[in-house]
């Protein structure tokens, strides 16, 4: 252990003196502040704080990412590119040790680095509101929208596929299927998928004078006093003349309705709002029953004369104060460490075989693929289709090994106020660091391990 | 197992390949070496004969092609082994941010020494290399010699039982030369086993009792220094200066043995001079910029044990009973006799003059003897040398010398 230490200690002596750090640190010393003079956003106050904190953070996560794959390969590779190793490992320090302390010093660097650059910002965002000179209003606004965690809770996603499979038995039978949807699997395929996809719509459309319900479970505000926020976007079969629609809505426990007794208030609201843009219904969360029960009703006005439409993902959606800024903002920083942790194993990998130049250029391919492995992984699955038996067996648990950086981004859910809950940094953690840099660092044990130093192979 | 060599091959086989794996040469071939413990084992060879691939497969940085290497009783990647071992490599390569004293404290705590062993073993042997001046300069400043000074302090700073170095002399200057072969003299003294790879044959010569010559992997010549050098059918006589007459007298008694005669002076080494003259050029110029020739050896290297509480006085002592016996043959004869015998050239006149001069060089530099800090220190092996003295070897040398009439060890025991 004493051992470890020493090279972690050296590690970042290295680093601070090879003024490896010094460039990033000057670099972001020199951007936040003008990043924060200079970033408007949409000239609100929250708009200003969003930007500054989605800019700020991507660039410290990015420079630190680099800075960490740089060190790390550098650390190591430089050791046999000088032969210090040589002297090293002739003392009493096994090579595991020896990887161990690297890695330890490099993850030190990243994490002081970290704590410093997201302090820095923090802080600046935290005195935006006093800078700015913003009226009550906006004030508000941004209290409310971005300088706090709001949970979010979307509708869950209707299983239709026993419908499905009912509607399309029926329309064998009545031989109201086109003759070429039996003609392979695929045609098949397709057309239960346009079905599924039509039943979804009709869960989410209400015609003129019906309603829709949705009902949530597991709403925990921090503090019923506060508000929560029912967020929702309209599409419309038939554009209404002047573009609004009238709504009514009934939010709060509904089921106290069916069998008389009020306890928690239900709160009703008449509205006329715009088509094709977010509203927000603020409602006091007292709303919210014992057991966390929340029903959203709809009610579409006759006089509208058009079937309303919520579209999928983000057309209705529930939000509340789940937790205060200052906490959910460490867990988005925590989040970026992961990635640090993760790109430091995969540099100690990298470097414990090859030289410094591709040891550097395999994990920055690695590292920038992970930042649009969503994109990857679902153009390979798509293009797959005819080789999957291959596919699935060669390339994409190798596709599944890279961490998926832009699933989880930190600016996702700061930008605009969500929440990052413990269970889901965790649940990151867990794939991230015990499973996929866990791996990797094996992996690099194990070549370690067996690697003869002195070797040159010309 | 008591192993009966401190390095042992066994048919250590080493072929470099080509990137396709083809056999390209054969870098150690068979070899079959044994040091023993408490001896200083030169390993002699021109350029590529495979001296540093040997070490290097005996230090674990290079696996053999075959055949196998015990070093200490076993395999020196093994920590408990390599704990007792100190290796300077061909070149010192060291990380060039850190300075001297970094440098020394990095490779201290890979030993796991406990701080206040490893402040002392530093500063003493950063005194001994001479680079205390510079010890807080970045070590990629160095010229090649004080890279060398402290890649050798590196190679000491767990006081081995087994010092494994690498063509040590490279880059030194003389004074360094002289130094580290009167270190080698004193470490095999105390009990140590030094195996040392050279060309360069003088330095080999003076500290070596065995060596072994390699030519493309193989042994070619093996024995003692003394047994392999010595000229049997000569005798060589040195004398003050005397006259004319007696040296007719003296080459008609040697022509009655029917033996050829020659009557020169002896020239001054090189060596000798040098010394000399930066001798003068210290007394007028004061400290170099560079590393300063001290002549002084670690006290830490050479004797040890100043006890400073009862406690420590009660616990060594003990300790020194029990180890009445040492178990290496740790002191092989009295400091001044062996010294003369182990380190002066073949020619005593010089050697003494040589010496006197280092002395003064060293009275002349070295600081006065520093308070010693707490040097409860060293474990069990060095126990046998504890009471030793803790004078400079250097200083014991002339000391000795000048006191052997009148009394000797004063500082004997103390």
């Amino acid at each position: 252990m004493r051992s470890i230490w020493a090279v972690a200690v050296n590690t970042i002596k290295q680093a601070v003196r090879m003024k490896i750090a010094a460039v990033f640190i000057i670099l972001l010393l020199v951007l936040l502040p003008v990043m924060g003079l200079t970033m408007t956003g949409d000239g609100t106050l929250k708009g200003r704080a969003q930007t500054f904190v989605s800019y700020g953070l991507s660039l410290s996560s990015l420079l630190l990412c680099l800075l960490t794959i740089a060190v790390a390969t550098y650390t190591i590779t430089s050791d046999f590119e000088h032969k210090q190793v040589y002297t090293v490992l002739t003392k009493p320090i096994r090579r595991f040790q020896l990887l161990l302390g690297k890695l330890l010093g490099v993850i030190l660097l990243s994490s002081a680095l970290l704590v410093l650059f997201s302090a820095a910002i923090y802080a600046i965002t935290i005195y935006m509101p006093h800078l700015s000179g913003a009226g009550e209003d906006e004030l508000l606004q941004a209290q409310n929208e971005f300088y706090t965690a709001r949970a979010g809770l979307t509708p869950a996603e209707v299983d239709v596929t026993a419908e499905v499979e009912q509607v399309f038995e029926k329309r064998l039978k009545t031989g109201q299927l086109p003759p070429e949807v039996l003609t392979s699997q695929n045609t098949r395929r397709n057309y239960k998928a346009a079905v599924a996809e039509r039943l979804k719509l009709a869960k989410r459309a209400a015609a003129p004078s019906r309603e829709l319900v949705w009902e949530f479970d597991n709403v925990r505000p921090l503090d019923p006093n506060q508000s929560l926020f029912v967020r929702f976007k309209y599409d419309v079969s038939v554009n209404p003349p002047d573009l609004q629609i009238y709504s009514k809505w009934l939010i709060g426990d509904v089921r106290q309705l069916r069998y008389g007794m009020v306890e928690t208030p239900v709160y009703d609201f008449s509205r006329k709002d715009l088509i094709r843009t977010f509203h927000e219904i603020e409602v006091p969360a007292d709303a919210v029953a014992e057991d966390g029960y929340l029903a959203v009703v709809f009610f579409n006005v006759p006089l509208n004369n058009t079937t309303v439409i919520f579209p999928p993902k983000d057309g209705l959606e529930v939000l509340y104060k789940a937790d205060v800024f200052g906490a959910n903002y460490i867990r988005a920083v925590l989040l970026i460490l992961l990635r640090l942790v993760f790109l430091a194993a995969l540099g100690i990998l990298a470097a414990s075989f090859l030289s410094f130049p591709v040891a550097l250029l395999l994990c920055l391919a690695v590292f920038f693929t992970a930042n649009i492995s969503g994109f990857i992984l679902e153009s390979f699955d798509f293009l797959s289709e005819n080789v999957s038996g291959v596919y699935s067996y060669t390339l994409k648990p190798v596709i599944h090994l890279l961490p998926q950086f832009d699933k989880i981004s930190p600016t996702k859910f700061l930008v605009p106020a969500r929440l990052l809950s413990w269970s889901l940094l965790a649940e990151a953690a867990a794939l991230m660091i015990c499973v996929k840099a866990l791996i990797l660092l094996l992996a690099a044990l194990l070549i370690f391990r067996y690697r003869e130093i002195a070797k040159t192979i010309i | 197992m008591i192993m009966q060599y401190a390095v042992e091959t066994f048919s250590l086989t080493k072929v470099f390949s080509d990137w396709w794996g083809r056999d390209k040469v054969y870098a150690v071939d068979e070899l079959n070496l044994q040091v023993q413990y408490n001896e200083v084992f030169g390993l002699l060879g021109p350029n590529g004969s495979g001296k540093t691939t040997t070490l290097k497969m005996l230090m674990g940085l290079l696996y053999p092609t075959s055949g196998r290497a015990v070093v200490l009783g076993g395999d020196s990647s093994n920590p408990k082994i390599s704990t007792r071992i100190g290796f300077l490599p061909e070149e010192s390569y060291l990380y060039r941010y850190l300075n001297a004293r970094e440098t020394l404290d990095f490779y201290g705590r890979l030993f796991g020494l406990p701080p206040k062993v490893r402040k002392m073993r530093i500063e003493a042997l950063l005194n001994m290399v001479g680079l205390k001046a510079v010890a807080n300069r970045p070590v990629g400043t160095y010229s090649k010699g004080m890279a060398r000074r402290i890649g050798l302090a590196q190679a000491l700073i767990n006081d081995p039982d087994l010092l494994i170095l690498d063509e040590p002399t490279t880059g030194l200057d003389p004074i360094g030369t002289r130094q580290i072969k009167d270190l080698i003299g004193q470490l095999a003294k105390r009990g140590k086993t030094v195996l040392l790879c050279s060309h360069l044959l003088a330095d080999v010569e003076d500290v070596c009792d065995r060596i072994a010559i390699l030519y493309s992997g193989k042994i070619q010549a093996k024995g003692k220094v003394r047994e392999l050098l010595q000229q049997t059918h000569k005798t060589q006589i040195t004398t003050g200066s005397i006259s004319e007459t007696t040296v007719e007298k003296i080459k008609q008694l040697v022509a009655t043995e029917q033996a050829d005669c020659v009557v020169t002076s002896p020239m001054d080494k090189l060596e000798t001079f040098f010394i000399n003259t930066v001798v003068a050029a210290q007394q007028q110029a004061g400290a170099a910029a560079g590393a300063v020739s001290t002549g002084r050896i670690s006290d830490f290297l050479t004797a040890e044990h100043i006890e400073e509480s009862i406690l420590d006085k009660l616990v060594s002592a003990t300790q020194t009973a029990d180890k009445s016996k040492p178990v290496t043959p740790a002191t092989r004869s009295q400091p001044a006799a062996t010294e003369t015998e182990k380190v002066a050239p073949p020619d005593s006149s010089q050697g003494e003059a040589d010496e006197k001069l280092l002395e003064k060089l060293t009275k002349q530099q070295a600081e006065p003897p520093q308070p010693k800090p707490v040097t409860k220190t060293e474990s069990a092996e060095s126990e046998a040398d504890s009471h030793q003295d803790h004078k400079t070897i250097l200083d014991q040398l002339t000391e000795a010398r000048d006191e052997d009439q009148k009394q000797t060890g004063n500082h004997q025991g103390d």
